[in-house]
């Protein structure tokens, strides 16, 4: 059977273009995908079933014992974690915020290792942006800051910025002029009109320089700036002002340096500044497929975006305190449900070992590096190809993800569920 | 000499992202991307294996030259082997020091441990099924 439109759930573009051929049981072809899309659809490496460990020794489980013995961890928690939610869809994410908050345990999602430093720059500022829609029709200048779409997002180029054809840019790979800024020449960098290379840990000064020339205070600016030459950023800003539109899409070049949240800042109040001269917008480059969803749900039922605490009772939040890595660090919470991500090999080390010392439970479709450090594992439907739900693309749009036959697992939102409903009971609630 | 170990992805990380097991991911995630004037200098060649220290960790990575870094800087796509080194110090941010962790090189004759190694001294427990 062929089903078009259908939406890739890797990367945050979410693209919903593919054609994909299934056979009823499986996927045997993928159309207009990029490598990533390719393997995430072409590939079948999905654990057959519920795993759990006693001591050295990994046996399998039945669904309802894991089911069972996951509600009993988390009951028996004083102060349980429930962190990823990225890789899944909004109804799931949904049901482990109740979770989280009948447990009176603490929630958070992946942005807490990605875009959580732009969401508290946004906090402070606001967020200028605009759908990606808006950038493929109208944008005549793109920067892409500290992100790599080539590796990270592949299609980003094709489907809004260099090579998207849009209403008001009829030639995009001609009329559109585009920027990479980045520590490394990437293979983004190669593609760029103009492309900035700063010293690791410069970004704040290149931002806060940017901002002094749009200002029209250039003359504070005597040198090179972070390895920047005044030259270049004097044509930067100067191609930024004479644009008719301009777009910035930043990545975790930005979060993850030194400045974290106030390199964000000063981006975005450099966007505001652009905005004196001529209309401009910045957006995150949001890596997982509906880690922006993760977002929208926890906001929509708790009134914050993640690292969400409901140990008082009441809804807390708190970056820094309330974060799963430094929740970790402090060895401070005695049970973890990992639902699809994976913390094992995206947390630094000493978070992985306090994640091998509790009792880590994790619901995934795949064996991954978080696999080796938990006790119980129980294998769930993979979005987009045999569950189906909402996502939120990187700019905020909600799309339906499609389901595109009926596989041998059940869903996240049914397991967590399951466990609500376990949760609930022994709670009296 | 210290370096800075700048993480980041890999369109090869992206594909495995669903088979941390496989051999091939192994050698994405373990490859230690290097100016190749600093290999020079160091006495590494491609595929040379090379005991990575920082303040938080060791790990045995791969080198592999690369002509996008410049002098002094590292690069190992985000993974478990590029969190061996980095701290969980977040700086009140709940964001740790992803793209600047200062870090020192030797060569080694060890071998660079598989992922589930890796997590097993964590202290996890490898599942081989
Ligand atoms: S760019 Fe992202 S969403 Fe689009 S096909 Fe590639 S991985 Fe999927």
């Amino acid at each position: 059977m062929r089903v078009e439109d259908v939406v890739c759930t890797f990367c945050g573009c979410l693209c919903d273009d593919l054609v994909i051929e299934t056979d009823g049981k499986k996927i045997v072809g993928v159309e207009n995908g990029c490598t990533l899309a390719n393997e995430k659809f072409m590939g079948d490496h999905r654990l057959k079933s519920p795993i759990r460990r006693e001591g050295d020794r990994w046996s399998e489980v039945s669904l309802n014992d894991a089911i069972r013995e996951a509600a009993e961890i988390l009951l028996d928690a004083d102060r349980p974690l429930l962190y990823g939610w990225s890789g899944t869809h909004g109804e799931a994410q949904s049901v482990g915020v109740h979770l989280a908050e009948i447990l009176g345990g603490v929630i958070d999602n992946t942005s807490t290792v990605c875009h959580g430093p732009s969401i508290m720059a946004i906090q402070e500022v606001g967020h200028p942006g605009c759908t990606l829609g808006q950038v493929k029709n109208r944008a005549d200048v793109v920067l892409y800051w500290g992100a790599n779409p080539i590796e990270a997002h592949p299609r980003h180029l094709s489907r809004y910025t260099t090579y998207a054809d849009g209403f008001f840019v009829k030639n995009s790979f001609r009329e559109r002029k585009l920027v990479v800024v980045d520590v490394r020449e990437t293979e983004s960098a190669a593609l760029a009109d103009e492309f900035v290379r700063i010293e690791p840990g410069g970004d704040y000064a290149v931002l806060s320089a940017l901002r002094a020339i749009v200002r029209g205070r250039g003359e504070v600016i005597t040198g090179p700036v972070a390895g920047v030459s005044r030259e270049q950023l004097v044509r930067v800003a100067d191609l930024c002002m004479k644009a008719k539109f301009g777009a910035i899409f930043f990545g975790l070049g930005l979060t993850m340096s030194p400045g974290k949240n106030k390199n964000i800042r000063n981006a975005i109040e450099l966007t505001e500044e652009l905005n004196r001269h001529t209309k401009f917008t910045i957006s995150p480059m949001r890596g997982h497929w509906n880690v922006y969803g993760s977002n929208e749900v926890f906001c929509w039922i708790t009134g914050y975006p993640y690292a969400v605490d409901f140990a008082r009772g009441i809804a807390f939040y708190n970056p820094g305190e309330t974060t799963s890595v430094d929740i970790l660090r402090r060895e401070e919470c005695d049970a973890c449900l990992v639902v699809a991500s994976d913390p094992g090999a995206h947390f630094p080390r000493a978070c992985a070992e306090h994640l091998a010392r509790i009792p880590t439970i994790q619901i995934d479709p795949h064996v991954n590096a978080t696999t080796h450090l938990c006790r119980l594992q129980i294998p769930v439907a993979v979005t987009g190809i045999d569950a189906e739900g909402t996502a939120y693309r990187m700019d905020g749009v909600p799309i339906r993800t499609r389901k595109l036959f009926d596989g041998d697992h059940p869903s996240d939102t049914e397991i967590l569920e399951r466990i609500y409903a376990i949760v609930k009971e022994a709670k009296g609630a | 000499m210290t370096f800075v170990l700048i993480t980041g992805r890999t369109i090869v990380q992206g594909s495995y992202v669903e088979r941390k097991s496989h051999p091939d991911y192994h050698v994405e995630a373990s490859a230690l991307h290097m100016n190749p004037v600093d290999m020079l200098e160091h006495d590494l060649e491609e595929g040379s294996t090379v005991l990575v220290s920082s303040d938080a960790g060791k790990v045995v990575l791969q080198a592999r030259p690369s002509t996008l870094l410049q002098r002094g800087e590292l690069f190992v796509c985000l993974g478990p082997y590029a969190n061996h080194l980095v701290g969980p110090g977040t700086r009140g941010t709940g964001m740790p020091d992803f793209k600047t962790t200062a870090v020192t090189i030797e060569p080694t004759d060890d071998p660079v441990p598989g992922v589930a190694e890796l997590m097993r001294r964590c202290g996890g427990v490898p599942y081989e099924g």
